[in-house]
């Protein structure tokens, strides 16, 4: 795909919106009930949820383990709920719904700001879209600055240029922003190790849940001992929707918890900051603030392997078992990575580059060739069908 | 409906299903062409284009999207067109994306055109285009959307839902996906946020539903007080909603929330109700 014309530009067109009186600047410093890292903060009530907060990296802000990603949320009450209940991190972003979101968010925590900690992202392209970008950002929020600036969307580390980290400082240096952060929902076994060594960057916000590879779990933890902050997105794997799911498999997945497990099972990383998870309803708020106080056990992980099995014909979670199974000796598990790599991850070049790296022989066999495959996935992925996917794809 | 077979980059499932929206195509308007392939994403791999924005799509119904980047003169035009099942799901998502501060144009049902970004749907289409550079780009692409709009199958007609909400101090009116006033049991609905207050129209599958649903509301909001409203009703408080009053009228479950001091619930919910058929 051409960056140049790619989403993020459309995006970054914007829309001229109305000022809104920004609110006078607040400390931003730690929440006045934070607890020390990765403490439970006393609870008056015994029915209240147990908050767990943490420490975003060197930055030295504390927040709940349980943050808010408002992009999908509508009704800004649940917003105001959830800080009302002890919620501190809130995530948006400028493109989110063509600017609209922002302003809700702004709306639902006037006369919060000091409480809470605000993270919002840019899609500029240069320097000066970046900056035009944060100060409609600001007006839009109602505030003079947001804790955590992020460059929205990186995938690799030319896209974290110098002009935008130039941008992501001036704004520091005029107070706009506290910190500078990068996002990113792909190429993050290339791209955290380069930000975790970049001085320039505090927190890392990025795509961690139970159906990645695991190397995310050492790119994070690298990540974190070089000090970044931490915060996951996607936490729920795209929720009980898509990637195959039946309305009926969604609802029972729902239904049995599959979402509160899978935030229990990011949470249980101690290397993570703070999460951001979707939430539309006052139900889903309560339902993640229990999880959050609650450890990741053997039913979590009984009902994400339920959850796991409607993925599986498309998701190879390279346990090796198909080693030495296929008749052409082709090694499976690495071209279903770089399929992986193409579809999953949005490297196309990547996984075509890793593709064509294999053994000749290997590159040009072709499994429609074979009447059958050899192949048994114990984990359900359809490997004959999967295979000729990346084949034709890297072809 | 246009139909190319400029789609390049999907493949298998993801393929055939794309393949079947509505694309655009540069040479609709002359003298421009085609910047690099067209794009072609579905559900599965929209995060590959839009990343963290792709979910909002989804979540109003998105199916596919068909898209391909003009260039004419060093202007470059991104324009995509998806395809979200139905009318309504697609004027939602219009409704969620627009900016309600600025004008509205007529084309489709509803569209916009700010300096270098336009917006109209049409039917189950949704299209979007976004300018490059930065400047004022607005009478090319008052023109792009003028032709793409006649490339279009679909209705024009905005969802009768609309006209049922009171005009007058009207701030923004939208179709809200899923938890509409952030109550999971209000599952789909229009709101329309009004300088005070707030007004929402749910529709259930029947009476009987909507009959059930009222008394699920009825005990979320325990302390109660009926109100002869439609063909029943209730007002309540909440801290979060405000005041609140509640009625069914069919199969339709609408009402006010977050009212003002010296607003009539009732009397606001009356009006409403005459309005749904």
């Amino acid at each position: 795909m051409n960056r140049e014309s790619s989403r993020r530009n459309f995006l970054a067109a914007g829309l001229v919106l109305p000022a809104v009186a920004s609110a006078s600047r607040t400390s931003g410093q730690s929440p006045q009930a934070a607890a020390p890292s990765s403490q439970p903060a006393p609870q008056s009530n015994a029915s209240a949820p147990a908050f767990q907060y943490r420490t975003l990296g060197k930055t030295g802000l504390k927040v709940t383990s349980l943050g808010f990603g408002c992009m999908i949320t509508s009704d800004g009450s649940v917003i105001t709920r959830a800080a009302d209940m002890g919620i501190t991190y809130f995530d948006t972003a400028r493109s989110y719904s063509g600017g609209n979101n922002e302003r809700m968010v702004g709306a639902a925590l006037k006369g919060k700001r000091n409480q809470i900690t605000l993270s919002t992202k840019t899609e500029g392209r240069n320097k000066q879209e970046a900056l035009d970008q944060i100060d409609k950002s600001l007006s839009e929020l109602g505030t003079d600055h947001v804790d955590i600036w992020y460059l929205h969307a990186k995938s690799k580390p030319e896209d974290v240029t110098d002009e935008l980290i130039e941008a992501q400082q001036i704004a520091k240096k005029a107070g706009k922003i506290r910190f500078a952060g990068v996002s990113t929902h792909s190429g993050q076994q290339t791209l955290m190790p380069w930000l975790a060594k970049n001085p320039n960057v505090d927190v890392i916000l990025t795509t961690y849940n139970f159906t990645m590879e695991p190397f995310m779990n050492d790119v994070i933890a690298e990540a974190s001992a070089a000090g970044k902050g931490i915060v996951c997105m996607k936490v729920m794997a795209g929720g009980t929707r898509g990637r195959g799911a039946t309305p009926a498999i969604s609802e029972k997945l729902h239904r049995e918890g599959a979402l509160t497990s899978a935030l229990k099972w990011v949470l249980r990383n101690r290397n993570i900051g703070t999460t951001v998870p979707s939430m539309t309803d006052m139900d889903q708020l309560d339902a993640n603030l229990k999880a959050m106080s609650q450890p990741f056990g053997a039913p979590d992980d009984k009902i994400l392997a339920m959850h796991l099995e409607h993925i599986a014909p498309f998701y190879c979670r390279l346990c090796g078992d198909c080693n030495g199974q296929c008749r052409q000796g082709l090694p499976v598990q690495d071209v279903l990575r770089f399929a992986t790599y193409a579809e999953g991850y949005g490297q196309f070049a990547l996984g075509r580059e890793r593709y064509l790296a294999l053994h000749p022989s290997h590159v040009q066999a072709k499994c429609g060739d074979c009447p059958e495959c050899t192949v048994n996935c114990p984990h359900g992925v359809k490997v004959a069908r999967e295979m000729a996917r990346a084949q034709e794809m890297f072809a | 409906m246009i139909r190319t077979g400029g789609v390049a980059l999907a493949v298998g499932l993801a393929f055939s299903l794309a393949a079947s929206a509505a694309a655009p195509v540069c040479n609709l308007v002359p003298g421009w062409t085609a910047q690099g392939k067209a794009r072609s994403y579905t559900q599965d791999n929209l995060f590959e284009y839009m990343d963290g924005n792709a979910e909002g799509y989804v979540l109003y119904g998105f199916q596919t999207m068909q898209g391909v980047t003009c260039e004419k003169g060093g202007v470059t035009f991104v324009i995509d067109i998806s395809d979200f099942g139905d009318a309504d799901s697609a004027y939602g998502m219009f409704s969620a994306t627009h900016d309600p501060g600025q004008p509205m144009v007529k084309v489709g049902m509803a569209g916009q055109i700010v300096p270098r970004r336009a917006l109209f749907v049409k039917g189950k289409y949704y299209a979007e285009i976004a300018a490059n550079p930065e400047g004022d780009h607005t009478e090319t692409l008052r023109q792009w959307i003028s032709t793409l709009e006649k490339t279009l199958d679909g209705s024009s007609e905005l969802p009768a839902a609309l006209a049922w909400f009171p005009a007058e101090k009207q701030q923004s009116l939208r179709l809200v996906p899923e938890s509409v006033l952030g109550i999971s049991l209000l599952k789909r609905g229009y709101v329309a946020q009004y300088d005070a207050g707030k007004a929402f129209v749910v529709e259930e599958e029947s009476v009987a539903s909507a009959t059930a649903l009222m008394v699920k509301l009825r005990a979320k909001f325990a302390a109660n007080t009926a109100a002869a409203v439609g063909d029943e009703g209730f007002l309540a408080a909440d801290q979060y909603l405000g005041k609140l009053c509640i009625f069914r009228k069919g199969k339709y479950v609408a009402g006010y929330g977050n009212l003002a001091d010296g607003q009539d619930g009732v009397a606001l919910s009356t009006a409403l109700a005459k309005r749904i058929p």
